[in-house]
């Protein structure tokens, strides 16, 4: 039986109204949630997009809004598939409704300041020897902070969904069995978070490079087995294959010209840089910091610690003057050039001449930039889309098979080099010199 | 701190290793099967190739190792060509330039453990197909990531969890494969 009770509406400015029960409700108003009004979904990328001052708090709303369109579309429309197939139940169904609307509406809580640009100051995880993610301090968040409101409402006395459950969505963890499924609605080449936070940072930050047909997409979104795994897998019908199509160029447009734009790029680098001396601070102060990273997300104490890290903590402080050189580069604007870059998909001699030119420039590099550290990456991509749906001969195959313009965008690979702005001129006269060398050896 | 560039030609070179080694021996060297021969060389034998796995109802899976095949092909060090079957999907095999780029991450492949352990990869995985590779990968990322939480699973409930994740397996054939690991050795400890 599905959740009732009274609802109430959210006015966004991609989705039109967004609806909350009052679970949800209860749940956007705990400190943790309201956190995110204090995180910027793109962090300093208004220093070259001035509109980017949009918060991760109206984007997990809207990933909330999506993914439960998506998951409503692809019962609809496989609900024999998914009980005969794979074993769901109706009442299984329902329940899985209301975990996949919790954890995306959740799936965000555990970002640091600045979003994704400080991820990279996260602890190590022992048992991997990897940083953690955001998302496993999302779900720490959860699991340690968010336990009371979630699993002690009325609303969830016929589920019975606990902390532990959604925090298990977010870490992707085995024990959730057959609904890992729907994992793929928050982190897959379909998923919720992509098709909100691709319309939504276009909206806020002017460019028209993200817009694609979500409408179309949905009404196409369907589920088959993959003939080469027999696996489940999320998939669009043929008749959304453009829709499919646009929504790859607007990843691909988005990156090359947000995401990854340069400039932005470098605020990204400064702002870590300005964190991580506050870190050490903090650090010197007695709190409960790891050295340069923040704390683990392994207990109650280490998530509250995290926690009180926000844009508004971090911005005041470089303002008051306490987060040194890249603090003060951030106030002035002036950030580190880029004086060197390689093809977006380069080869060997593109990857070998970097090489030399990052010799050639020796100290004068600031720091080096990469794709594929980046955090939204522009990776390939391989939309399962099923021919002739209903019509007892369905086959399943893939976007890049039926698509010339998908088959043809490769993954962008591209690295740049950085030196401070004092040494901007030598460094690209540096570069211009090897290149001729370059040329006049060809 | 010293910036470096660290471009990862071990990570390039072993795509194109692998399609060398694969090519003849491996039914249908996808992308799918590189993605899970990665993955066991990682777990099971203990390499570390720089690659990040996530688990999804088809199995563990990194998006950086797409971006990397994307780049090798387009140095020419691998073709990749759609293949017209019933299970579809792509075959990867060595291109012009796969001797080149294997030079380029010798350091890496010529060390003795990193060798030995992709000469036993492609001997004892490099004959499954996809779907095979697939079962046997999610086997281990179950008992992997039930050991991290400090449990230990026995063979039943191995089988019981990968029937959840991969309804269409059956537990006969799911069973089989949690034995054939476990005789390798490649499963352990299993409670």
């Amino acid at each position: 039986m599905r959740v009732m009770g009274k609802t109430y509406e959210i006015r966004d400015p991609i989705h039109g109204f967004i609806e909350l029960n009052e679970w949800e409700r209860d749940i956007v108003n705990h400190p943790v949630f309201q956190r995110l009004r204090r995180i910027r979904q793109l962090g300093l990328t208004d220093m070259v997009y001035p509109g980017a001052m949009h918060t991760r708090f109206e984007h997990s709303l809207g990933v909330m809004h999506v993914a439960t369109k998506m998951f409503d579309q692809i019962v609809k429309r496989r609900q024999d598939f998914l009980e005969t197939e794979l074993s769901f139940t109706a009442g299984g169904l329902e329940r899985d409704r209301v975990l996949v609307r919790l954890s995306c509406l959740l799936h965000d809580v555990g970002h640091a300041p600045f979003s994704h640009a400080a991820e990279g100051l996260m602890d190590k995880d022992p048992a991997t020897n990897k940083s953690y993610k955001h998302e496993n301090y999302s779900a720490a968040a959860v699991a340690f902070l968010m336990q009371d409101v979630i699993e002690n409402h009325p609303l969830n006395q016929n589920y019975k969904i606990t902390a532990q459950e959604i925090a298990d969505f977010l870490n992707g963890r085995l024990a959730l069995g057959r609904v890992l499924l729907w994992r793929s609605l928050v982190s897959g080449q379909l998923d919720a978070d992509r098709a909100d936070y691709l319309l939504r940072d276009s909206h806020h930050i002017g460019v028209a490079y993200g817009r694609y047909d979500l409408n179309r997409l949905l009404v196409t979104l369907t589920i088959a087995l993959d003939p080469e795994t027999e696996s489940p897998v999320l998939a669009i019908e043929d008749g959304g294959v453009h829709a499919a199509e646009a929504l790859i160029l607007a990843r691909y447009f988005m990156f090359t010209q947000v995401y990854f734009q340069h400039t932005r790029r470098a605020y990204d680098h400064h702002s870590v840089q300005a964190i991580k001396h506050l870190l050490m601070e903090a650090q010197r102060g007695g709190d409960l910091i790891n050295k340069e990273a923040f704390p683990p997300p392994t207990s109650r104490e280490n998530m509250e610690q995290y926690l009180k890290w926000d844009d508004w903590r971090v911005l005041g402080m470089i303002h008051h003057g306490l987060a040194s050189g890249h603090g003060d580069i951030l106030l002035n604007r002036q950030h580190h050039r880029r004086v060197f870059e390689t093809p977006e998909v380069p080869n060997t001699s593109d990857l070998e001449f970097a090489e030399q030119v990052f010799a050639g420039l020796d100290d004068l590099v600031s720091f080096v930039d990469k794709a594929e550290s980046s955090w939204y990456k522009f990776e390939s991509a391989d939309i399962p889309i099923l021919l002739r749906p209903g019509q007892g001969d369905e086959e399943l195959t893939k976007l890049s098979r039926l698509s010339t313009v998908v088959s043809g965008l490769k993954a962008v690979s591209r690295t740049r080099v950085y030196v401070a702005i004092e040494n901007k001129e030598e460094a690209r006269e540096k570069v211009r010199v090897l290149r001729q060398q370059k040329e006049a050896q060809a | 701190m010293k910036v470096s560039l660290d471009i990862p030609w071990q990570r390039y070179a072993l795509i194109a290793e692998l399609a060398q080694r694969c090519e003849g021996k491996c039914p249908q060297f996808g992308k799918t099967v590189l993605q899970k021969m990665v993955y066991l060389l990682q777990e099971v034998f203990h390499i570390d190739c720089g690659y990040d796995f996530d688990i999804y109802a088809y199995g563990p899976f990194t998006p950086q190792l797409l971006q990397d095949l994307d780049l090798v092909e387009h140095t020419g060090a691998v073709k990749i060509h759609p293949v017209v079957s019933m299970t579809g999907g792509y075959e990867i095999s060595p291109g012009g330039q796969a001797a080149a780029l294997i030079e380029k991450g010798s350091d890496f492949l010529n060390k003795g453990e990193v060798k030995k352990a992709i000469e036993t990869l492609v001997d004892e995985f490099g004959h499954f197909w996809a779907k095979d590779l697939e079962l046997r990968s999610t086997i281990i990322f179950v008992q992997r990531d039930s050991q991290k939480q400090g449990k230990l699973l026995s063979a039943d409930d191995i089988v019981e969890i990968v029937k959840q994740i991969k309804p269409k397996f059956t537990n006969a054939e799911i069973r089989d494969a949690v034995e054939e690991l476990k005789a390798k050795k490649y499963l352990e400890p299993v409670a």
